[in-house]
């Protein structure tokens, strides 16, 4: 299954854009992208997610390392989620510590 | 790739604890690596397509099965060799999956934890999120312990006909 994500990082604000499918096969990719992020001083984390087609439990331990590695001062967003993904995410109760937009 | 399933109500209580569904028409015998779960996700994809699950249920009835299967993987047999034999059905009233695997005797539900809602995300324990993911999805799932097999079965129900 493809699977793309893509990091650029503008006055500290650092978006990810995923692409494909996240799960446990793919997830370490999106690991590590959010370590890069973190490691680079963002005060902002944006991920794209339009065209995230799936995400799984596997996916979800990122957005938890994100927020430890990230601290609580820095937003995180995911942006653009479909209806299954941000279930998904609500029903975890990401959506707590983690924005939603335009989901 | 092309499967074909049984006809309807003849496979999920017939072929318990058989050996790992290898060669099987109606199913699919896979090691028990992160690589397979593609393989395994095409597979129940193609099964609720053909039972013409909407798309919201095909999407929770993949999900159920893959956090499934990465459990068995990493959890069930915890990076030892092995496989998963997975199969398949659909009935009248609902579509299923099985997943048999010989890893040391786990009701996958044991684990399952509910999200700590009240707790911040940073400091969340996750194990069993998956499992939670997987129970919360399907309408049925089902664990027996066969022969010393671990069984799981996942349902999930078919809108009706019109």
């Amino acid at each position: 299954m493809s699977f793309d994500v893509r990091l650029r990082i503008n006055d500290k604000v650092a978006t990810i854009e995923l692409t494909g499918e996240l799960d446990a096969s793919t997830a370490r990719e999106f690991h590590d992208t959010v370590g890069q992020a973190a490691g680079a001083g963002a005060v902002e984390l944006v991920i794209r997610a339009e065209r995230l087609g799936y995400l799984s439990s596997a996916g979800l331990r990122s957005l938890v390392f994100a927020r430890q590695k990230m601290g609580d001062e820095v937003r995180i967003a995911i942006v653009g989620a479909s209806e299954p993904v941000a279930r998904t995410i609500r029903l975890a109760g990401f959506d707590h510590s983690i924005d939603l937009v335009d989901a | 790739m092309t499967f074909d399933f049984e006809a309807a109500g003849a496979g999920r209580a017939a072929g318990v604890a058989r050996p790992p569904g290898c060669g099987r028409a109606n199913g699919l015998c896979v090691s028990a690596t992160i690589d397979s779960l593609e393989p395994v996700s095409d597979f129940v994809l193609g099964l609720g397509k053909r039972a013409r699950l909407p798309e919201s249920s095909l999407y929770r009835f993949r999900l159920a099965a893959d956090e499934l299967a990465t459990n068995i993987v990493l959890h069930g047999y915890r990076g030892e060799p092995g496989e998963i034999a997975v199969d398949g059905g659909i009935d009248p009233g609902d579509v299923w999956v099985r997943f048999q695997d010989d890893a040391p005797a786990f009701d996958p539900r044991q684990g399952m934890r509910e999200p700590a809602l009240d707790v911040p995300l940073a400091e969340r324990q996750i194990g069993g999120l998956g499992v939670f993911l997987a129970f919360t999805a399907v309408d049925t799932f089902d664990y027996e312990l066969v022969a010393g097999r671990n069984v799981s079965t996942l349902v999930m129900r078919r809108p009706a006909v019109e």
